[in-house]
C-alpha cells in the first residue's frame, strides 16, 4: 500500500541520526570549548532514539513510502536494529579514545552518525537507486573516518587505499544496476524499466524481461560490488590494510556497521529480489538468474572462508589477524546467503557484529595511544596482569571461533542448519572444516596472553567507565545469544520481509 | 528431588567456580581457603553422585531424567534433556571420584595461580559430567566443545615444558573431531527429522526411532554418519593413527590435568561410540567393525611396544593408555554382551588404574622433579608404602586375576572370541590377547626398575615415604581396585540391562543366548578364578 505524499514516520529512524550529526556539527561550531564529551553523550542518546523510532516500526509490513523508494518491513528493522546497535557500541567505544588522542571531536561524531543514517537507508531501501544512494553516504563517512588520525602515515594509507578501491567497486555496482535497469525494460508495462526492487522482482517472475543475459551481466557486476563492501575473496585484498591503519574504534566500525550493511543490500537483492519464488512459478529467467548466482556466490563463499583463515593463521598484527578473520566470517554469512535464508544471516551479522566490537573494544584499550601494541606479540603474558580484559578477549575469540553457549556458535549453527536443509551439503562440510582450521588463529592469541611470559613491560591499563561498558554490554549479548536466544530467534522466526506479505 | 539431582551434580562444580571466583577477590586469598574450597565442593559432588547408583533401578532405561525445552524457535526443538542409564551411571561416578583425588594429589604442587588452577578443574569436572548426561546431541556437543577450554588452559598455563605445543594440539585435534560431529548432528537432525517428521536432538528419541523402525537410514548416508560421529570419538580414544596428541597432552599436563585426561576425557570417547555410533547406525557399526577393530589391535600392540621403550615414566603410561583403549575398543565392536559389558567395565578400570599411575608418578616427580626411570630404583627401601600402593596399581593394570583389570580384559576377550558378527574374531582376540602379555612386560619391567634393588641413585636415599595426605588419596584408589576385582556384579547388573538395549539395535543375530543375568554370573565366574 503506497502511502501519498510523504509519509515522515517511515524516515523517522534516518531523519533522527542525520538530524544528529547535523546537531553535533552545529554544537562543534558554535562552542568552541565545550566539554568534549557531550558529542558522544548527543550521539548515544540520538541513537536510542533512532532505535525507539525504528521498533515502532516493527510489524508495518511491506508498507512503502517515497514512492516505492522505501520499504518498511522486518527485515528494515531487524537490521536497523543491529546498525544502531553497532553505532552505540562504537560511540561507547569512542568517547574516551577520541579524547586521549585528542583528536577533533565534532566531525567524527558527526560521520559516525552519517555513516549510520546511510546504512540505515541501505536496510530500508526498496529500489537500487536507494541501495546506492545508502551505500554512498556510508562509504563517503568512512573513507574520512579510516584517515582520520591526520598524521599518521598508516591511517593515511588506509584512508587511501578504501576510497580507491571503494570508488572502483562503486562503479562496479553502478554498472550492475544500470544493466538491471536495462534488462528490466518492458515496452507492455508502466513504467517501461525500473529500478524498483518489487517491480523487478515480479518482471524476473512473469520473465518479462528485456534479455536474461543482461540481468546475469547486471547481476554479476552487483555481486563485485557488493562483494568488495563485505569484503569476500576474491574482492577481499583491501581490507587487511585498510584495517590495520584505520584507528581502532574505526575499524570496529567498518568491519562490523559497514559489513552488516553491504550483508543487509545483498539479502536484499540476491535473497529478496533475485531468488524470489514465493509467487508464480518462476520464469526460464528466474532459473538461468538463480543458477547462474548461486554458482558464483558458493564458489565465493569457499574462496571466502578458505583464505581468510588460511591467512589469519599467519598475521602477528592482532587487527590484520581480525582482518583476515571477519572475511572468513563474511564467508560464513555469505553461506546464509546462498542458502537463501535472511533471517540466519541477520542473526549471524548480529552475533558477530557485538563480539566484533567487544574484541576491538578491548583491543583499543591495550593497544594505547597511537595503536601502538597492536602486535600478537605485544599480548604476551599480559594475561594473569589485567585478567578481567584478557578473559573478556578470549571469550570474544572463542566465540568467533564457534564455542558453543556463545553467540558465535549459535550464528554458525542457524547457518549450517540452513544451508544443510537448502540441500548445500558440501558446503556446510567445508565451512565447518574451516572453523577448525580458524581454531588455530583465535588459540594463539590466548597462548600468548595466558602461557607466554610477558615480552615487554605491560601495565594494566585503566579502562574509561564508557569503554568497559561498552565490553561489558557486547560480553553480555553475545553470552545472551547464546545461551538463552530463544527470545531474539522467536522475534526473527515471526520477522515478515516483503515477500511474505500479502501482494496488493 | 530426583529430577534434579542430575542437574545439582553436574552444577554443583560450577558453584564451586562461583564461590572461588567471589571469595577474597581483590585481596591475595589464602591459598588454603581456595583450596579446601574446590574440594570440599568436588567432594560434595561425589557424595551427591552416590545417590546415583543407589536409587538405580536395574530394569529401567534412562532415570533421574529431566526434559525441558530451551531453544525452540525455527522448529530447533533444543532441550536441555539430561538423564542416566547403565551406560553413563558409573563414568558419572567415576568422574565425580576422580576430581577430588585429583584435587588431593596436586595439593602442594601448583605454585602459580592457584585460583585459576581450582576454577580450571572444577569447570572442567562440569563439562566433563555433561557430556556424560546429556540426552540432547545439541547439550551433548555444548558440553564436549565446552570443556576444552578449562582442559587447554590446564595443559598450557599449568604444564611442563612443552606445554604451549601440547595444549594447541590437543584442541586442535579434537576440534577437527568435534566439528565434524557437529556437520553430523545436523546431517542426523534433518534425516530424522524428514523421516519421522519431528525434528528434534534428543538422542533418546533418534536411538527409539532407529530401533523401531520409524527411521531408517540408508547405507550411504549411514556410512559418512557413522564417520562424522566415530572420528570425532575416535580421535577422543585414542584410536590408533589419531593418537598422537596423547602422550604430549598427557606428559605435558599437571598430574590433575593428566588424572582426568586419561581417567575420563578418553572415555568420552569409547562412551560416544557406545552412545551415538552403535545404537543409531548398526549398519555402519558392522561394515567398520573390521577396520576399526584392526586399528584396535595395532593400537594395543602398538601402544604396548612403545610404552616398553620410553625412559620417562608419564610417558609409559600414556602409551599404556593407548594399549588399554584399544581393547575397550575392541569390546565394543564385537558386538557381544560380554565385550560390551567388558569394555565398559575396562573403561572404569582404565579410569581408576590409569588415574591413579599418574597420581604415583606425580608424587615421584614432586619429590625428585624428574620422572625418568634411569634415576630410580630401589624406592622399595626408603619408600615402602609407596611401593605397596604403586604395586597394586601395576597389578590392576595389568590385569591380574582379583584385581579390577582382570575383570575387564577377560569378559573383552571372552566377548571377542565368541563373537559371531565380527569377521576374524578370534585373530583378533589372539592378538589382543599378545597385547595383554606385552602389558605385563613393560608394567613390570617398569615396576622393577624404579622400585628393586640398591638405592644406586644418592639423591633417592632421602626421599621421604608417603604423607598423610597422599596415603588418602591412594588408599580408596587400591580399595576400589580390590572391590572392583572381586565383587564386579553391582557394577555389571546396573549396566546390563543398557548394553541389552544396545545390543538388540544391532541386529537380532545375537552372538550368544545370553540374558543380562548370564552376563553377571559369567562376570562373576571371570573373577573366580583368581580366588581359588
Amino acid at each position: 500500500m503506497e502511502t501519498i505524499g510523504i509519509n515522515y514516520r517511515a524516515i523517522l529512524p534516518e531523519t533522527i541520526t542525520a538530524s544528529v550529526a547535523i546537531l553535533i556539527m552545529l554544537i562543534d561550531a558554535v562552542a568552541r570549548k565545550i566539554e568534549r564529551r557531550v558529542a558522544g553523550v548527543v550521539c548515544l542518546l540520538g541513537t536510542l532514539a533512532a532505535a525507539g523510532a525504528v521498533l515502532s516500526l516493527w510489524g508495518r509490513n511491506g508498507e512503502t513510502s517515497f514512492r516505492g523508494m522505501i520499504i518498511t518491513d522486518d527485515f528494515r528493522t531487524f537490521f536497523a536494529m543491529i546498525f544502531l546497535v553497532v553505532a552505540f557500541l562504537t560511540v561507547l567505544i569512542s568517547i574516551r579514545w577520541i579524547e586521549d588522542e585528542a583528536l577533533p571531536t565534532g566531525e567524527y561524531f558527526a560521520l559516525l552518525m552519517f555513516a549510520t543514517t546511510g546504512m540505515l537507508f541501505m536496510a530500508a531501501a526498496n529500489d537500487l537507486v536507494m541501495i546506492f544512494l545508502g551505500l554512498e553516504i556510508t562509504s563517503i563517512s568512512t573513507y574520512v573516518l579510516c584517515g582520520y588520525r591526520r598524521r599518521d602515515l598508516r591511517s593515511n594509507e588506509s584512508a587511501m587505499k578504501y576510497f580507491i578501491l571503494g570508488s572502483f567497486s562503486t562503479a562496479f555496482l553502478l554498472y550492475g544496476i544500470a544493466l538491471v535497469y536495462g534488462a528490466s525494460y518492458n515496452p507492455m508495462a508502466q513504467p517501461l524499466a525500473t529500478t524498483n526492487l518489487q517491480l523487478i522482482r515480479e518482471r524476473i517472475e512473469s520473465g518479462q524481461l528485456f534479455s536474461t543475459e543482461m540481468l546475469l551481466a547486471g547481476a554479476a557486476m552487483m555481486i563485485v560490488g557488493f562483494g568488495f563492501k563485505v569484503a569476500t575473496a576474491p574482492f577481499h585484498v583491501w581490507s587487511p590494510d585498510v584495517y590495520e591503519g584505520a584507528p581502532t574504534p574505526v575499524t570496529a566500525f567498518l568491519s562490523t556497521g559497514s559489513k552488516a550493511a553491504a550483508f543487509a543490500s545483498f539479502a536484499r537483492v540476491f535473497i529478496l529480489t533475485f531468488a524470489a519464488t514465493s509467487f508464480g512459478l518462476g520464469s526460464s529467467a528466474l532459473h538461468a538468474l538463480q543458477s547462474a548466482t548461486t554458482t558464483a556466490l558458493v564458489v565465493m563463499a569457499i574462496l571466502t572462508m578458505t583464505i581468510g583463515n588460511l591467512a589469519a593463521i599467519v598475521q602477528s598484527n592482532i587487527k590484520r589477524m581480525l582482518a583476515y578473520s571477519s572475511i572468513a566470517h563474511a564467508g560464513y554469512a555469505l553461506v546464509g546467503i546462498v542458502a537463501n535464508d535472511w533471517r540466519a544471516v541477520a542473526f549471524y551479522l548480529l552475533c558477530y557484529v557485538l563480539i566484533n566490537l567487544g574484541a576491538f573494544g578491548i583491543i583499543e584499550v591495550i593497544a594505547r595511544r597511537g595503536d601502538k601494541r597492536v602486535e600478537i606479540s605485544d599480548y604476551s603474558g599480559i594475561g594473569f596482569q589485567s585478567i578481567g580484559l584478557s578473559s573478556a578477549l578470549a571469550l570474544f575469540l572463542l566465540s568467533l571461533a564457534g564455542l558453543p553457549l556463545t553467540g558465535g556458535f549459535m550464528a554458525k549453527l542457524l547457518v549450517f542448519k540452513s544451508a544443510w536443509s537448502a540441500g548445500f551439503h558440501a558446503l556446510v562440510v567445508i565451512a565447518v572444516i574451516n572453523s577448525a582450521v580458524s581454531w588455530y588463529y583465535y588459540l594463539r592469541v590466548m597462548v600468548a596472553m595466558f602461557f607466554a611470559e610477558p615480552a615487554t613491560a605491560f601495565k594494566p591499563p585503566a579502562v574509561a567507565r564508557s569503554t568497559a561498558a561498552a565490553i561489558v554490554l557486547a560480553l553480555l549479548g553475545t553470552l545472551y545469544l547464546g545461551i538463552v536466544p530463544g527470545r531474539v530467534l522467536d522475534t526473527l522466526e515471526r520477522a515478515r520481509d516483503q515477500m511474505t506479505q500479502p501482494k496488493k | 528431588m530426583s529430577q534434579l539431582i542430575l542437574t545439582i551434580i553436574v552444577f554443583l562444580p560450577l558453584a564451586g567456580v562461583v564461590a572461588l571466583l567471589l571469595i577474597g577477590r581483590g585481596q591475595r586469598a589464602d591459598e588454603r581457603a581456595l583450596k579446601w574450597i574446590a574440594f570440599l565442593f568436588a567432594l560434595a559432588t561425589f557424595i551427591a553422585s552416590l545417590a546415583l547408583p543407589i536409587g538405580f533401578d536395574k530394569s529401567a532405561g534412562l532415570q533421574f531424567e529431566t526434559n525441558v525445552e530451551w531453544i525452540n524457535a525455527f522448529n530447533l526443538g533444543v532441550r536441555y534433556h539430561v538423564a542416566v542409564d547403565g551406560l553413563s551411571l558409573w563414568l558419572v561416578v567415576l568422574t565425580t571420584f576422580l576430581v577430588p583425588l585429583a584435587l588431593l594429589s596436586s595439593w602442594n604442587s601448583i605454585h602459580k595461580r592457584l585460583r585459576e588452577f581450582l576454577v580450571s578443574l572444577l569447570a572442567l569436572e562440569t563439562g566433563m559430567l555433561g557430556v556424560f548426561v546429556a540426552m540432547d546431541m545439541f547439550l551433548f556437543y555444548i558440553f564436549w566443545e565446552v570443556m576444552l577450554v578449562p582442559m587447554y588452559f590446564l595443559i598450557g598455563v599449568w604444564g611442563g615444558e612443552r606445554r604451549i605445543y601440547a595444549a594447541v594440539k590437543f584442541v586442535i585435534y579434537t576440534v577437527v573431531g568435534s566439528l565434524l560431529m557437529l556437520a553430523g548432528i545436523i546431517a542426523l537432525y534433518y534425516v530424522h527429522g524428514s523421516q519421522a517428521l519431528n525434528y528434534t536432538f534428543d538422542i533418546a528419541t533418534i536411538t527409539n526411532d532407529v530401533r523401531s523402525g520409524a527411521l531408517v537410514i540408508d547405507p550411504t548416508t549411514q556410512t559418512f554418519l557413522f564417520l562424522a560421529f566415530a572420528i570425532a570419538f575416535v580421535i577422543k580414544v585414542p584410536l590408533f593413527p589419531f593418537h598422537t596428541w596423547l602422550p604430549d597432552a598427557h606428559v605435558e599436563a599437571p598430574t590433575a590435568g593428566s588424572v582426568l585426561l586419561a581417567g575420563v576425557l578418553l572415555k568420552m570417547g569409547t562412551y560416544g561410540l557406545m552412545r551415538f555410533n552403535l545404537p543409531i547406525f548398526p549398519d555402519a557399526s558392522h561394515q567398520f567393525a573390521t577396520l576399526i577393530c584392526t586399528l584396535a589391535v595395532i593400537g594395543i600392540i602398538y601402544g604396548a611396544l612403545v610404552a616398553m621403550v620410553q625412559p620417562d615414566l608419564k610417558k609409559l603410561v600414556a602409551y599404556s593408555s593407548v594399549s588399554h583403549l584399544g581393547f575397550v575398543v575392541l569390546g565394543i565392536f564385537s558386538f557381544t554382551d560380554q565385550g560390551m559389558q567388558g569394555a565398559l567395565y575396562q573403561m572404569l578400570n582404565h579410569g581408576v588404574s590409569t588415574g591413579a599411575l599418574f597420581i604415583i608418578v606425580g608424587m615421584i616427580y614432586d619429590r625428585r622433579h624428574t620422572r625418568l626411570i634411569a634415576e630410580f630404583g630401589g624406592l622399595a627401601n626408603v619408600m615402602p608404602v609407596f611401593s605397596t600402593f604403586f604395586m597394586i596399581v601395576t597389578l590392576s593394570s595389568i590385569a591380574l586375576p582379583l584385581l579390577n583389570g582382570f575383570v575387564g580384559e577377560f569378559l573383552i576377550l571372552i566377548g571377542t572370541f565368541t563373537s559371531t558378527l565380527l569377521p576374524h574374531a578370534r585373530l583378533f582376540t589372539s592378538l589382543a590377547a599378545l597385547g595383554m602379555i606385552l602389558s605385563a612386560v613393560y608394567m613390570l619391567w617398569m615396576y622393577q626398575r624404579v622400585i628393586f634393588g640398591e638405592v644406586r641413585n644418592p639423591s633417592n636415599l632421602k626421599l621421604g615415604d608417603l604423607n598423610f595426605r597422599e596415603k588418602l588419596v591412594l588408599a580408596p584408589v587400591a580399595a576400589l581396585v580390590l572391590v572392583m576385582g572381586v565383587y564386579p556384579s553391582p557394577f555389571l547388573s546396573r549396566s546390563s540391562r543398557t548394553i541389552e538395549t544396545i545390543k538388540s539395535a544391532l541386529g537380532a543375530q545375537a552372538s550368544l543366548p545370553a540374558s543380562s543375568r548370564a552376563t553377571n554370573e559369567q562376570a562373576e565366574m571371570a573373577a573366580l578364578p583368581g580366588e581359588r
